[in-house]
């Protein structure tokens, strides 16, 4: 079920009404940008009219950044024009774009964690007054959040504050320096869904006044609900700009990667794929592990994954999913429990150990842990298997021989690398996933555990992903898939157990599931108390 | 015409190696300028440097002799940067390496055959002994080994003052603060350079085959760059950041023992020359890899040995450290600026 499109009119209301006639707030005209041996962008026009919510959309490379560092300032048009309310504008710099009235709030939040929320607002801010206290500060800040209808607290430390916050400092940030145009970069991507909606009113709120957004994501069910307009562009060039009114979910995907994909069902199963198994071959026993603070981040957690299922774990990112993979994986030892591997003990056991005996693991941030950036392509590609030949014989390191598996498992990640031992951190984090997942993909002969895999990824990459993981399901792994994104759950998992506060709340058979008792659920009410259905919870 | 400058994720290693040999360039053109504003006429400096280093023999004894301990002392820096730790100490384990070498030498009654090894090992075991406590305090308690290591190097200058002035003083008293000339010594491989130095070329070479080509040496790879990363393969990252720090020690250990044992024949204060410093300064330069080390050390042997002729001039001694420093600088700002490329921008945007 993808029926988002639907909600998607019922906005329409809350749209200003323009003026024939009424020029573009934004009107990018035959831009182009080239890079050494890449265009970047080519022949984009688009036109962004006030009171307008509009959608960009696009894989990965597709253009979306450069065109947005063109809009902002932060690089310059090797062809074509911006035109600002009918007047052609030169950005030199950033500078320019923000008295032009162009703001943007980036994925990853510039906002400096020891300071104020009120510092941060008035930090690198000509009005900002030379001399004034910190009382003052916060004051200006209360009376700007309420001018622009959005609650901060002026004087809590940024560092304190959940990303939701933290995002609607970066926007009050923005506003304040009277943009009428806010692009946001992946929003809410850090939110969860109440705050996700918490922030679509307030940009529904923002262009009401004639004010236009540029919103740009990989998440269709959520461009359809909230934009009004939506421009995808591919290899660089504008594919089409349509009414969101006309657009649903298939077409989108299609248009952003030039080809059919198939974005649901992958819950069904071949006829020849291997079928689920009576005894679980990984399982927590009433596990609790302390974070890296000492709070409990899991709490007497016992969970069950059998061969051949896709276990999915549902919940709000920071509910304990971190602690869980580390925990399976070797990297945290419990503080009590037990981890029984195929009904062996496993709970002393290190990184090495599980790794070995056929537990892989694709990580939460691959960058900080699954791969040593600096080092080569080919060094980082091996790091399951050096110590086997034919990488390794006895204690010799054979770095041919290294090669050669690196060359193999790029294949297998249909990843085209030119040189292998140029820095892993040089390839795109789309390539650097794939390049991680089939490295573990290769040593999970019992299960594999994928944190949040699809993050930062494009639709095309995500679609790979899950095919992978359905590979393994149908030979007869067991796949456990963290994720924030409850439809790629639905779509993929046979049973979902739902995290919060270190504890499973429950596990539902997906196919007897709703998204909204997952919702609920995610919010910390336990699956018993879920009145409207009672549903049986298989644990 | 207009265009931008854009920063690249890793510098090309083409681009990196002109932009350094752009800096020391630079760096010998500035000193030049301004040995030249103080009077001095540097072509006919540089004449002579080239003439006394390279035109005989004695000349490159000399910078041999200046080479092999900078090779030894550089390599322990490098080592110790491969799994990350910044080993400033090299200067005080080079002390205590030829404070331990001399003991044996002093002490104990054998045949040169017997001695020397012993002497070695020794040293070696100094070396490591100095780094022990900062190596423990950086393993168990993530106490930074800069730190400690840097502060231990003035224990181990003050501890050779001592004991050559002091207790070991020489009996016969032919010299007034070192030690008596040591019974044994390592033999002539070339002229005045003894066996050290193609001992020292040899240890460099096996340690960076084995960081290459062993697992050890990947694993110790992978946990040097990314300590999460080597958590996550599940290797001994603490086994490893223990067992090379020490390794680091020896190797400084082992340079300060073929230093009194193969050069100055008496533990002396003052002994290092400031090798175990400028160890940091081969390994910055030789840019963490191994084999790299034996050209910088070349470079930096010959800087000395130009600083040498240059006193015979009549220029001051902190005029060398003064050219050590400005290679060292333009050496940074040319990593850094070789990240860089010019993108023309094809069609002006008017």
């Amino acid at each position: 079920m993808h029926g988002f499109s639907e909600t998607g009119r019922s906005f329409e209301t809350g749209r200003a009404k323009v003026a024939p006639g009424t020029p573009p707030i934004v009107y990018l005209k035959g831009i182009a940008k080239y890079f050494p041996g890449v265009i970047a962008n080519q022949d984009v026009d688009i036109e962004v009219m006030p009171g307008e919510i509009h959608a960009l959309l696009g894989e990965n490379g597709a253009g979306k950044s450069t065109l947005m560092n063109i809009l902002t300032g932060i690089y310059q048009p090797d062809a074509g024009e911006i035109i600002i309310d009918g007047y052609a504008k030169i950005f030199a710099s950033p500078v320019d774009a923000i008295a032009a009235g162009i703001g943007m709030v980036h994925q990853h939040f510039k906002l400096v964690k020891a300071f104020s929320v009120a510092e941060n607002i008035h930090l690198g801010w000509a009005e900002t007054p030379k001399r004034i206290s910190a009382q003052a500060l916060e004051a200006r800040t209360a009376e700007l959040a309420a001018a622009l209808n959005l609650a901060v607290r002026p004087e809590a430390r940024v560092g304190d504050l959940s990303t939701g916050e933290q995002q609607r400092v970066e926007i009050l940030r923005v506003l304040a320096r009277n943009a009428r145009v806010l692009i946001l970069d992946e929003p809410t991507a850090v939110l969860t869904p109440a705050e996700a909606r918490e922030l679509f009113r307030a940009l529904r709120e923002f262009v009401s006044r004639g004010n236009a957004v540029i919103f740009i994501s990989h998440k269709l069910d959520e461009v359809l609900e909230i934009s009004d307009r939506i421009t995808v562009l591919r290899g660089g060039r504008r594919v089409t700009t349509e009414a969101t009114a006309d657009c649903n979910q298939a077409m989108l995907a299609n248009l952003m990667v030039g080809h059919e994909i198939v974005l649901s069902d992958l819950r069904a199963r071949k006829a020849e794929a291997a079928p689920i198994s009576a005894e679980p071959v990984l399982s927590l026993r009433e596990v609790t592990v302390r974070d890296d603070f000492g709070n409990v981040a899991l709490n007497k957690v016992s969970l069950d994954i059998h061969a051949g299922e896709i276990l999915g774990i549902a919940g709000v990112a920071g509910n304990g999913q971190k602690e869980l993979s580390e925990v399976l994986t070797g990297m945290k030892k419990p503080l009590s429990g037990k981890i029984l591997v195929d009904g062996r003990d496993f709970s002393a056991a290190g990184g090495a150990e599980i790794a070995r005996s056929g537990i892989g693991h694709i990580p939460e941030d691959r960058l900080k842990s699954g791969l040593a950036p600096a080092l080569s392509i080919t060094d980082n590609t091996v790091i399951r298997e050096y110590k086997k030949p034919p990488v390794s014989i006895g204690s010799w390191f054979r770095p041919g021989a290294a090669t050669a598996l690196a060359q193999s498992i790029a294949a297998a990640a249909a990843v085209t690398v030119p040189d292998f031992s140029m820095p892993v951190r040089n390839l795109s984090g789309g390539n650097q996933q794939r390049l991680v997942a089939r490295r573990e993909m290769r040593i999970a002969t019992k299960v594999l555990i994928a944190a949040y895999p699809s993050r930062g990824l494009d639709v095309g990459a995500i679609n790979t992903m899950m095919r992978y993981f359905v590979e393994l399901r149908d030979q007869g792994v067991g796949v456990i898939l963290i994720s924030e994104e409850l439809e790629e759950l639905l779509n993929l998992s046979d049973r979902i157990a739902v995290m919060f506060h270190g504890e499973i709340m429950g596990v539902l058979d997906t196919a007897e599931s709703a998204i909204e008792d997952i919702g609920l659920m995610m919010g910390g009410r336990p699956a018993g108390a879920l009145a409207q259905t009672s549903r049986e919870i298989t644990s | 015409m207009s265009g931008r400058i854009q920063r690249l994720p890793s510098a090309h290693p083409t681009v990196a190696l002109l932009a350094r040999a752009a800096a020391i360039l630079l760096a010998l053109l500035t000193a030049g300028v301004i040995l030249a504003a103080n009077g001095a006429d540097p072509l006919k400096l540089v004449a002579q440097v080239v003439k006394s280093t390279f035109g005989s023999r004695f000349g490159l004894e000399d910078v041999g002799l200046l080479v092999t301990p900078l090779i030894l002392t550089g390599l322990s820096v490098a080592v110790g940067l491969r799994i990350g730790a910044w080993n400033i100490g090299a200067e005080g384990q080079f002390y205590a390496g030829a404070f331990a070498a001399t003991g044996v030498a002093l002490f104990v009654p054998a045949p040169d055959f017997v001695l020397l090894p012993l002497a070695f090992v020794a040293g070696g075991l100094g070396g490591m002994a100095w780094i022990l406590v900062p190596t423990l305090a950086r393993a168990y308690a993530d106490v930074s080994e800069l730190i400690t290591t840097l502060l231990l190097n003035f224990v181990a200058v003050l501890l050779v003052y001592y004991v050559s002035t002091g207790p070991w003083l020489d009996p016969d008293g032919h010299a007034l603060a070192t030690t008596a000339r040591l019974p044994c010594e390592l033999p002539e491989f070339w002229g005045a350079v003894h066996w050290g130095f193609p001992l020292a070329v040899l240890l460099t070479v096996l340690v960076a085959a084995g960081l290459s080509f062993t697992r050890w040496g990947y694993e110790v790879r992978v946990s040097g760059s990314n300590p999460q990363a080597a958590r996550y393969a599940g290797m001994p990252f603490r086994r490893h950041l223990i067992l090379v720090m020490l390794l680091s020690g020896a190797i400084a250990g082992i340079a300060g023992m073929f230093e009194v044992v193969g050069t100055v024949h008496r533990l002396q204060g003052g002994i290092s020359n400031n090798f175990g410093y400028l160890g940091i300064m081969v390994a910055v330069l030789a840019r963490g890899s191994a084999l790299g080390v034996l050209a910088g050390a070349a470079l930096m042997g010959i800087i000395l040995n130009s600083g040498i002729i240059l006193q015979t001039q009549g220029l001051n001694v902190s005029t060398v450290l003064a050219i050590t420093g400005l290679i060292l600088f333009f050496t940074a700002i040319g990593d850094e600026l070789s990240h860089y490329r010019f993108v023309r921008n094809e069609t002006a945007s008017v």
